[in-house]
């Protein structure tokens, strides 16, 4: 089965070890605590001091910061320079551009925006390259989930490759029938219907023999599925669980009992 | 309720989620690629709203947003609002404003209502007010000139949206209405997607005079929650 969507990295580490929902419920934790706590410095800290080593732990630390690189950083940097110029709160000016001024406030309030933006990909990055998309939806389907929603998400990840390339294929043969993509905006705007219309519909014609074929298989049935793999959830698991949930808690009570 | 609800989802209904979440993606990748100034990512989300119901809809609009955070983690936080999206969608169809294209219109305004609406907490809770979005230059100029975070938000909402969701919803119309009877049969709801005939110019009448409503609509819920 060849998934070009995932982003997980086949390793033997800690990490990889651990439940797909304790890491599902570790990289929430993180992200609701830097959201959530009142102190100032708590998301520069999570991104420093735990994602990072996270990383070494689950040897994945190349990809991830491949991913810093390409995705996290410009689109924190981007939202860092919008928040300072654009953020019309405090006194003390420190540059002034056009009508902008950029502020000490202003300043320290973009870095906390762009760091927790940073904090949030990194946890979701980290949770994906460390669990296999198909791991975590049996996991979840044997606690409870419907099956369907597990369709839902792995057939996406199928599907949509599929579909960036059949976009691909449409755009290169309207093009060479001529249709106009680079020009002026009506022209522009005129050739979106070639290209959406075909895309469309020829997926949604597959829709029913898809439904028929997974309906043979017993898609509806209500019976109780084994499973071909097992995944492990051993006592450690459950430590850290109930651990991240408490710390959200605690987090929470904080934030509602200080403010 | 809640049977009503599950009569929705049929083995169809969990076939063409995926399809709309690859759709949403695809066209929204398109319409970057020809440079737009419209987003169009949730057409297939409407598409499910009309002839699957608006838990369905709702459904694929959060989902939507999750995986496409996968290479875009900016849109990872704005699931809410595409959940709206879907679920107004769904709505609006139920309520047999899919089946011409004045109404269409209107679907396309309340569609937007409530996007700017769900998309204004989120936007001034966790960036501020000031987004990565290119309309956050709209915002910015209402800041400086003195409008609170809240009432500059809503407006840039409420000037961007329209355009945009109301081209998505005449798009899924026009998608809807291309497909084969016989297939959208299968579906759980076909019935919303039945075409009604009718004076084109007492149509464009209608449709002039609902946008006005709309827009008036749309400033009388502003005031309200700016203040």
């Amino acid at each position: 089965m060849h998934e070009r969507l995932s982003y997980y990295v086949k390793r033997d580490s800690a990490l990889h070890r651990l439940n797909p929902l304790t890491k599902a419920v570790l990289a929430l934790t993180i992200i609701l605590i830097t959201f959530f706590n009142i102190w100032y410095w708590t998301a520069h800290i999570a991104l420093l001091f735990f994602i990072i080593p996270l990383c070494f732990v689950g040897r994945v630390y190349r990809e991830y910061f491949g991913t810093l690189t390409r995705l996290i950083l410009p689109t924190a940097g981007f939202l860092f320079i919008m928040q300072a110029l654009f953020q019309p709160i405090g006194e003390t000016v420190i540059y002034q551009f056009w009508v902008l001024d950029v502020t000490q406030e202003s300043l320290a309030f973009a870095f906390l925006v762009a760091t927790r933006i940073a904090v949030m990909i990194s946890s979701f990055t980290l949770f994906l390259l460390t669990t296999h998309p198909s791991e975590l939806m049996s996991d979840l389907t044997r606690r409870g989930l419907p099956g369907q929603f597990a369709y839902v998400i792995i057939s996406t990840l199928q599907i949509l490759p599929q579909m960036q390339a059949k976009a691909q294929t449409i755009i290169s043969a309207q093009r060479a029938r001529g249709l106009d993509t680079e020009s002026t905006f009506l022209k522009r705007a005129g050739s979106l219907l070639p290209l959406v219309g075909p895309l469309v519909f020829g997926s949604l014609v597959e829709v029913e023999e898809r439904a028929i074929a997974i309906e043979a298989r017993g898609f509806t049935s209500t019976h109780v599925k084994t499973s071909l793999h097992d995944v492990p959830d051993t006592s450690l698991d459950k430590v850290i669980r109930w651990f991240l949930v408490a710390l959200v808690i605690i987090t929470l009570m904080l934030k509602i009992w200080l403010s | 309720m809640l049977e009503k609800i599950k009569k929705d989802f049929t083995t169809m209904t969990w076939v063409l989620i995926p399809v709309a979440i690859a759709i949403n993606i695809a066209i929204g990748q398109i319409v970057v690629l020809l440079k737009l100034p419209v987003f169009l990512d949730s057409i297939g989300t409407v598409l499910v709203g009309i002839i699957c119901g608006p838990w369905a809809g709702a459904l694929t609009g959060a989902l939507s947003n999750t995986i496409w955070g996968l290479f875009n983690p900016d849109s990872l936080p704005w699931w809410p609002v595409a959940f709206f999206i879907g679920l107004v969608a769904g709505f609006c169809a139920n309520a047999g404003l899919f089946k011409n294209w004045w109404k269409v219109i209107l679907s396309g305004f309340l569609i937007a209502l409530t996007a700017a609406i769900v998309s204004t907490p989120i936007s001034v809770y966790l960036y501020g007010g000031i987004t990565a979005s290119g309309s956050s230059f709209i915002t910015a100029y209402l800041l400086q000139t003195g409008q609170g975070v809240l009432s500059a938000v809503l407006s840039t909402g409420f000037l961007v949206e329209p355009v945009d969701k109301i081209s998505t919803a005449m798009l899924a119309f026009a998608i809807v209405q291309g497909l084969s009877k016989r297939l959208i049969a299968r579906f759980p709801r076909p019935e919303n997607a039945e075409a009604e005939e009718g004076n084109s110019t007492t149509q464009l009448i209608i449709a002039l005079v609902v946008v006005v409503i709309v827009v008036a609509l749309g400033f009388l819920v502003r005031n309200m929650l700016a203040g």
